[in-house]
């Protein structure tokens, strides 16, 4: 278990929990593509409102303002997490990612409010095809959050009872890698999305 | 920097690419976590008050912000999720170069083709 | 009584589907699954299909579940096309009506694209790669039986449609608006949008697995320069579905938005737009047409020089032609819908992308010739599906390139000109690929030999038919015959090219059942294949004795040239492969698991829920998946150890051990 300072970090120890993480990343290559491809659906659809509300008329950057800085934490709070694992503090690592999926789950109340007061106030995506675009891009995002947070209450457990055995160590780092991934996509969804929205 | 002693290496490692060395290392404090995660606070902040402030006028001011957006993605990347890391030839990186380019492509490509009828009004 | 059982009948059996011929089906398929419960179950087989096949992780038996599915999927597609053709053979003919008509267009090309061309190359992927890179097994054996079964599950969820509910009919590109709810009112084109999201999943799976496999665990001293171009082949086919599939999930699933859930993306009313539909499919669609085509040219990489005695010719060439390919593959799907009118700067570029893939290809076409060029050249069933491909793949090129010349294809758009170009290119390319890998590998899959006679009669027969059922078709598209017309009056001139194209596909038909008979005569006649090596083959799978046991090299080898197993033959070293009883190491494989096989059959069960909407059964289906997942990630003995005298045994027994 112990990881002297300099030495290749556990989770490439092991060549096949190495060539997992390769695994990995290609599976995130893919998952760019998918976030690329909805991204051009969002950009080709902004000005297309029809009857429905404009950008600028339903975003309330105050809350989503919030939300960014919630997931950014999120995402330092899990290498943190990661960090703890590679100096072997099996606690810290578990505290840390219980803390960055709390951070996730409020980041997804949030969220859900945003969609529902949307729809209260009668935006729903059948009104337009800037709103389908809008719904399901931040929606596609926000069920990855979701998952997410699935897997890391797997991934506690399985810390909790196993330790941190190599396997552990390679899924920890392999949930990182999906949390700071999603953490990039909604900077650009932050930016893209809301910031762009307002803009007129 | 080193690799760990008796350290069983896979058959394909033997085929490496100088430049795609993998570089490793865990430093006693996470200063570099907390360094990133202060950087990307002052650039989303940054992003925020330029738009929410009207800082720039609008032809720049969307430029600005998605250059602020590549930036703080490049520190995520490079900060968090330890992209020079690897076993053997760090094929992720070329892997991943290839995911950004080819989906920044159709997404530029999208736009240049779909948006024909402002185009031609 | 039962209202809401009638009412369910009349859901799941809408009465365009009470056709006699589908009544006729339906009965045939459900005595033949009858009859094959009945043999299981006289033969006590269950248990051995469900440890031997069904929960298996083998990359070799998941390579032959790939191919025979795959071959089940040409009967059906080639039946469809059959159905298609003699509705076509005289003007006026109205044996289907026009909905039928279009179902089975529809289902033609979706199966033979979806659910056989690339199950089918999968499935030689899986069979020959890992043993031509001197592997033990793919990077992630489970998950490889993962993409198989949600290729399975998903091909038996598109086929169901046939018979429960009714076939999708919008075409295998499923263009909106037709394809929305408000044209297209019946399931089945959910049937169509869920069956391809499921295999698609599994495609993405497969092509992670075999990016990782070949970057990762290539034998000692194979570099990149030194693998067999098969190989080449599926990296870069693999690295093609990595970024084009994603697309395609998101055109699926936001047409599914709209049909289920109401959303307005490619709607008619609310600003949608449907064209951003083709725009999304073709960023698919185009590099799809290269993942066909590129394993087939890995294919005819390996069989010119193994039948003409050569070293391949121009093999950086070869490999540089494929990586050529790869990239302007993602530039050019615009050709796909010019019409649309996005201007002409936007027009030009993907036309003049379109036309400098004709370059590499062309670079690819000479090496082949010039591989057999002076060699000596034996002219197997293999090498005869790469004779007959230069010329079929040669006049396709050549139709494609003047399809993207962008001023005439306003005129040949949506003619029969299309349809022969490209079936010139995928069943010229691909499917005489396929089927000469087939031949080639048959002995490594199964230990015994398709007979030679008989093969060159279903090649003779298949040849002679293609091009009598394709070439007619260039003709009827300039004559003005637009594709997917389900029936064209008299006097147009028609009639006599459609004639001949209809009789050409039947003789096609006599080919393919002459391939069957050869596979079922052989069978029951092996020439049995005792050295491993048939064909005096070049790379490292001929090294294995023919089929390879279960952990495929008992040692790792050594690779230090290009064609490293023809290498060590010239240098007389062939007891290089075999061991001495001191070298034996336990071996570790991966276990079977139920996982897979679990984990597809809740997507099928989720996604039927969601094509008849009926919330309960998806949702059971969604709590499986997630079960199936987690169950999946928790489970921490996947490995099972092989002690050192048990593979001492085997490899004695295969006579691989040094005295």
């Amino acid at each position: 278990m112990n990881n002297p300072i300099g030495a290749l970090p556990a989770e490439f120890e092991n060549t096949h929990e190495g060539v997992k993480i390769l695994g990995f990343w290609v599976f995130l290559a893919t998952d760019v593509m998918l976030f690329a491809s909805l991204f051009a659906v969002y950009v080709v659809y902004r000005s297309r409102v029809a009857l429905g509300p404009t950008p600028a008329q339903i975003f309330r950057l105050g809350p989503v303002l919030a939300e960014t800085l919630i997931l950014l934490t999120s995402s330092f709070t899990v290498s943190l997490s990661l960090y703890a694992a590679r100096t072997s503090h099996l606690k810290a690592a578990i505290a840390w990612l219980v803390v960055t999926l709390v951070l996730g789950a409020t980041f997804v109340s949030l969220e859900i409010h945003e969609f529902v007061t949307d729809v209260l106030a009668g935006h729903t995506w059948h009104q337009s095809a800037f709103l389908s675009s809008f719904f399901t891009l931040v929606g596609t995002h926000g069920s990855h959050v979701t998952f997410g947070i699935g897997w890391a209450i797997l991934l506690t457990l399985e810390l909790a009872f196993r330790g941190l055995t190599v396997a552990n160590r390679r899924k920890l780092f392999s949930f990182a890698l999906y949390w700071h991934f999603l953490d990039i996509v909604w900077i650009f969804l932050f930016s893209v999305v809301y910031l762009a929205g307002v803009m007129t | 920097m080193r690799k760990a002693p008796e350290d069983p290496t896979l058959p394909g490692e033997s085929v490496e690419i100088p430049l795609l060395a993998p570089h490793l290392s865990t430093p006693h404090f996470p200063a570099r976590q907390i360094a990133g995660y202060v950087t990307s606070l002052i650039l989303t902040g940054l992003a925020f008050a330029l738009v929410a402030y009207r800082l720039l006028p609008l032809s720049t001011l969307l430029i600005v912000v998605l250059v602020l957006a590549f930036i703080q993605a490049a520190i995520q990347l490079g900060v968090f999720m330890h992209l020079r890391e690897g076993r053997g030839t760090t094929w992720h990186l070329p892997i991943i170069g290839l995911g950004l380019f080819v989906g920044l492509g159709i997404v530029g490509f999208s736009i240049w083709i779909m948006l024909f009828k402002s185009g031609v009004s | 009584m039962h209202s809401w059982l009638i009412h369910l009948i009349k859901l799941l059996f809408p009465p365009q589907v009470l056709l006699p011929d589908i009544i006729g089906i339906d009965i045939g398929l459900t005595l033949s699954a009858l009859a094959i419960v009945v043999y299981l179950t006289k033969t006590h087989r269950w248990g051995w299909l469900w440890k031997e096949w069904l929960t298996t992780v083998d990359h070799k038996r998941i390579g032959i579940m790939y191919i025979i599915a795959a071959l089940i999927m040409l009967f059906r597609g080639g039946v469809d096309a059959l159905m298609l053709r003699s509705q076509l053979i005289v003007p006026n003919a109205h044996f289907m009506g026009a909905q039928q008509y279009d179902e089975v267009f529809t289902t033609h090309g979706t199966v033979m694209i979806f659910f056989m061309a690339m199950p089918f190359f999968f499935g030689l992927f899986n069979v020959a790669v890992p043993l031509m890179i001197g592997a033990r097994d793919v990077a992630f054996p489970r998950l490889n039986a993962i993409s198989f079964w949600l290729f399975a599950f998903g091909a038996a969820l598109f086929n169901i449609s046939f018979s429960i509910g009714g076939s999708p009919s919008a075409g295998w590109f499923s263009y909106p608006p037709y394809s929305e709810l408000q044209f297209n009112p019946g399931v089945g084109e959910n049937y169509y949008l869920l069956a391809l999201q499921v295999s698609g999943i599994g495609s993405i799976a497969t092509g992670i697995n075999f990016l990782v496999t070949i970057l990762k665990l290539r034998a000692p001293g194979m570099t990149l320069m030194k693998m067999p171009l098969f190989v080449w082949s599926a990296l870069v086919t693999s690295t093609l579905i990595l970024f084009a599939f994603p697309p395609l999930t998101v055109a699926l699933g936001l047409t599914m938005l709209d049909r289920l859930f109401g959303a307005s993306f490619f709607t008619l009313g609310r600003e949608g737009m449907p064209m951003m539909y083709a725009n999304l499919f073709w960023i698919f669609g185009h590099p799809e047409v290269y993942i066909l085509i590129m394993p087939a040219f890995g294919i005819f990489s390996e069989v010119v020089p193994t039948f003409s005695r050569k070293p391949l010719f121009g093999y950086e060439a070869m490999v540089i032609s494929l990586l050529a390919i790869t990239f302007l593959s993602y530039g050019v799907w615009v050709h796909h819908f010019f019409e649309m009118g996005a201007g002409p700067g936007v027009n030009v570029f993907f036309g003049l992308s379109t036309m400098l893939i004709a370059i590499p290809t062309g670079v690819k076409m000479f090496n082949w010739i010039f591989t057999m060029w002076g060699g000596r050249i034996r002219l197997t069933v293999p090498m005869l599906w790469q004779l007959g491909f230069i010329p079929t793949f040669v006049v396709g090129g050549a139709s494609g390139v003047m399809l993207a010349a962008v001023a005439a294809d306003y005129q040949y758009h949506n003619s029969y000109f299309v349809i022969a170009h490209f079936h010139n290119v995928i069943v010229g390319g691909t499917v005489f690929g396929l089927l000469s890998g087939l031949y080639y590998w048959w002995p490594k899959m199964f230990g015994w030999k398709l007979n030679e006679r008989q093969g060159r009669w279903a090649f003779a027969f298949f040849f002679t038919g293609f091009w009598l059922t394709f070439m007619p078709q260039y003709f009827l598209g300039f004559e003005g015959m637009t594709r997917r017309m389900a029936s064209y009056p008299a006097g147009l001139g028609w009639g006599g090219l459609n004639a001949m194209s209809t009789i050409g596909a039947f003789i096609m038909g006599i080919g393919f059942v002459i391939l069957v008979y050869n596979i079922a005569w052989s069978r029951l006649h092996p020439e049995w294949d005792t050295t491993g090596d048939p064909w005096d083959g070049r790379t490292l799978e001929w090294s294995l004795p023919s089929p390879a046991p279960a952990y495929n090299f008992a040692r790792i080898p050594e690779v230090h040239e290009r064609d490293a197993w023809w290498s060590l033959k010239q240098a007389g070293k062939t007891d290089a492969v075999k061991l001495s009883p001191d070298q034996v190491e336990p071996i570790h494989i991966p276990k079977n698991t139920p996982m897979p096989i679990l984990l597809a059959a809740s997507f099928f069960v989720g996604s039927l829920g969601m094509v008849f909407s009926w919330h309960w059964m998806a949702i059971l289906g969604g709590l499986g998946v997630v079960a199936s997942l987690a169950w999946g990630s928790i489970q921490d003995d996947t490995d099972r150890e092989l002690d050192p005298a048990s593979v001492l045994n085997t490899e004695k027994r295969l006579g691989r051990v040094h005295p």
